[in-house]
């Protein structure tokens, strides 16, 4: 194999050897690292939430749009012409750390909000988790269009110095050399990290604090937790704000990234981040961390002729999964509770 | 039981409702009091008794919204401008906005209720060719004359007897592009196409940029990538084309994906000349590629530096509002709103329109659209309409984004 020599080559030969290039493998696999740390981070948000309540909230996709709203909106970025807010900022800008933080804090908060408006009702009265699906969809169109009202449908971005408290950064580093370059964004090297960042946080949060052990206890058995004298009402808000804030986060990261692209841009990752809890296996949360980075690859690695299809791919990936493992990759057998 | 019944009785009510609040309902719009007077507006001109109703079915949510908020911002300043001028010879002219959102049923549910429930002349709309293909065929059944104001698939037109377009199609403007590139960069031989294949319009405009370069210039076409318009993630198809090592890429998609894949081929290395097709056509790019916006050439139908009075007041009158140069979209939507109310002032000089019934009023108004052979010297420049309803446009031009230090702002420099 001609590997990583297409120099001055005709195109035909170009690209015959272009799939098999090992120059276009490390450049695609740390592509899908990156968008995969993102969608791990994503679905952890959706995870916690099944985990303890066993319901999807459908309403993640929403707050991951909003989580990047909010961080545009603190960073003081001006908004456009269309919408209630035209032109609208806030006299003074948060440096893009505090912004993007304090983006999440909000995002979190906006998850409790939501818990009270469609969850808590719906849970006090015992009713199917169907209809708290169907409630969760309500409060996503609901912010969806509420964003678009104030802010319309412009397409937003941060400022292009985002991340100058990092130094100044080349739009890509080259991991070959100079006549065979392997150029990858230096945006996605810094979401890669980032996102293991986080996720590390999160496990041990979840793994070795009072308060990660006491929702691992809720998620076992909520009843037993409550009658141990968990406080369980205060643990489903924590998972909200825990989840919101998630979302939040990866909405910001993907903005950073791609810019925000006006208020319907987390419904594709909302769906995407189904398939990846349920490619992990429902509820746990190892099984987010992978299925987000086998989808981010397995996009990263459709062949060129068919890219566009990506997420449909993604999607045959996660079906042929489920007739293997139908609990998804380290999803749990659980107790039918009768 | 009956309590959850009822709650999701409550929720839903409550969804319905926010939406309707948030959606821009089907209402006259405002005649734009921020809108400044257009400085050579005839004094003493005022317009009396019934409006004529006029719809203007164009995407005001979802992703397209983009496009079809320029739109809005066109049609308004056009009713306000003719309004001031005696509307359709003294009798006031009202536009009526349905929302047809990014989708066909969005669309053809914006034709219906204009159509039946709004009981308008004429419908300007739907923003997308692959809306028009589904809309516009109520239209044509129902006897009601339609103006595509972005519609440039091939076949817009051909749907039927009362389809016509202000916007020249793709065949048209698209290989200017590819010729102005050739003049700044003479050596170009290897070309990268990329196109999103869920959107009809990218389809035939790649179509036609293809043909350009291998038919009729006999360059070589390197790579031919595809994505959807909802990617936001480009790195898979912006490697796949550096690799290939192109003089020039072509683009046919949307603001936000396009301007994420030319901002995603910058950021990865490729330093050569770059087109942006019709959907890229719109300042609302500047936020997704910031610096790398700069140097790309966009084919345009509309250039704000036309040198005639319709254009220089239709400017002053969108710069007062939106404080920048008019984009093509806005431009095309004034045209068709000049368009139908210069037909209209026609028909009523021969025979009153108020005499005639609102079936009369549609069938007379595309008869005097596409049999007269009138020519309109609108903003796009001079233009006229064959028998089918294409519209024939003298003059199109190339644009090359200039961005400012500061890599958010920057405009449209038109090429000689």
């Amino acid at each position: 194999m001609l590997y990583g020599d297409g120099v001055g080559r005709t195109s035909v030969c170009l690209d015959k050897i272009g799939d098999m290039n090992f120059g276009l493998l490390l450049q695609q696999t740390l592509n899908g690292l990156a968008i995969g740390g993102v969608y791990a981070i994503f679905a952890l948000g959706y995870t916690l939430v099944f985990s303890i309540l066993r319901i999807i909230n459908l309403s993640h996709g929403a707050i991951f749009t909003l989580g990047a709203y909010f961080t545009y909106t603190l960073a003081g970025e001006a908004f456009g012409f269309n919408g209630v807010l035209a032109r609208a900022a806030l006299p003074l800008g948060l440096p893009f750390p505090l912004a993007m933080l304090l983006g999440a804090v909000l995002a979190g908060l906006t998850g409790v909000l939501i818990e009270r408006a469609a969850f808590r009702p719906l849970r006090t009265r015992n009713a199917d988790p169907l209809l708290t699906l169907v409630s969760s969809l309500g409060m996503a169109v609901l912010i969806v269009n509420v964003i678009q009202f104030l802010v319309g449908a412009e397409i937003y971005s941060y400022p292009a110095n985002a991340l100058s408290i990092l130094g100044p950064l080349p739009t890509a580093i080259n991991f070959g050399n100079e006549t065979n370059a392997i150029p990858v964004r230096t945006i996605q090297i810094i979401i890669f990290i980032f996102s293991l960042v986080i996720l590390a946080i999160l496990t041990y949060f979840i793994n070795y604090t009072r308060m990660g052990k006491a929702l691992r206890a809720i998620s076992e058995d909520a009843v037993t937790a409550s009658l141990l004298g968990i406080n369980t009402d205060f643990f489903i808000m924590l998972t909200f704000f825990l989840s919101g804030f998630l979302g939040g986060i990866a909405g910001t990261l993907v903005g950073l990234s791609v810019s925000i692209a006006g208020p319907y841009f987390g419904i594709a990752f909302g769906l995407k981040g189904l398939a990846v809890i349920v490619l992990g296996g429902m509820g746990s949360i190892p099984g987010a961390v992978v299925g987000g980075f086998i989808i981010g690859l397995a996009e990263a690695f459709v062949p060129a002729n068919m890219v566009a299809y990506k997420d449909a791919i993604a999607f045959a990936l996660l079906f042929i999964v489920l007739l293997v493992r139908p609990r998804g990759l380290l999803g749990r057998s659980g107790v039918q509770k009768v | 039981m009956k309590r959850v019944r009822f709650l999701l009785l409550a929720l839903f009510a409550f969804t319905l409702l926010a939406l309707a609040a948030c959606a821009p309902a089907a209402t006259t719009a405002p005649s734009g009091t921020s809108a400044a007077p257009a400085a050579t507006a005839p004094a003493g001109s005022s317009t009396s008794g019934d409006p004529i109703l006029i719809g203007i079915a164009v995407a005001q949510t979802s992703n397209t919204a983009l496009l079809g908020q320029e739109q809005v911002i066109g049609a308004k300043i056009a009713e306000k401008f003719f309004n001031e001028r005696g509307g359709i010879n003294g009798r006031p002219l009202k536009l009526v906005f349905q929302d047809t959102a990014g989708d066909e049923q969005g669309a053809i549910n914006a034709f219906q209720n204009l159509i039946n429930k709004d009981k308008v002349v004429g419908i300007v709309g739907p923003t997308l060719s692959q809306q028009a293909f589904s809309a516009d065929k109520f239209a044509e059944e129902a006897k009601v004359p339609v103006l595509g104001p972005s519609n440039t698939a091939v076949g817009i037109p051909q749907i039927g007897e009362y389809i016509s377009r202000v916007s020249v199609p793709v065949t048209v403007f698209a290989p200017g592009a590819v010729k102005a590139a050739q003049k700044l960069n003479a050596n170009i031989k290897r070309v990268a196409v990329a196109w999103a294949q869920n959107d009809a319009f990218s389809k035939s405009e790649t179509g036609v940029f293809q043909n350009t370069v291998t038919d009729t210039l006999k360059l070589e076409l390197v790579t031919v990538q595809t994505f959807q318009t909802t990617d936001t993630d480009f790195t898979t198809q912006a490697t796949n084309i550096i690799n290939a090592k192109p003089d020039l890429v072509i683009i046919s998609g949307l603001a936000s994906d396009g301007g994420n894949l030319v901002k995603q081929l910058r950021d990865l290395g490729y330093k050569g000349l770059m087109i942006g097709g019709n959907g890229l056509n719109t300042s609302n790019i500047y936020p997704v590629c910031k610096a790398a916006c700069d140097s790309l050439l966009v084919a345009q139908a509309y250039s704000p530096e036309l040198d005639s009075q319709i254009n220089k007041d239709f400017r002053a009158a969108y710069e007062a509002e939106q404080k920048k140069a008019p984009p093509q979209f806005s431009a095309q939507a004034f045209t068709a709103v000049q368009v139908f109310v210069e037909a209209l002032k026609a028909i009523d000089s021969k025979s009153k329109l108020s005499g005639m019934s609102l079936d009369q009023m549609r069938q007379e108004l595309n008869k005097q659209i596409i049999t007269s052979g009138a020519k309109y010297q609108t903003p796009l420049g001079e233009i006229a309409f064959d028998k089918e309803g294409e519209v024939i446009q003298k003059a199109t031009y190339v644009a090359q984004i200039k961005m400012n230090a500061d890599g958010a702002t920057g405009k449209f420099e038109f090429l000689k």
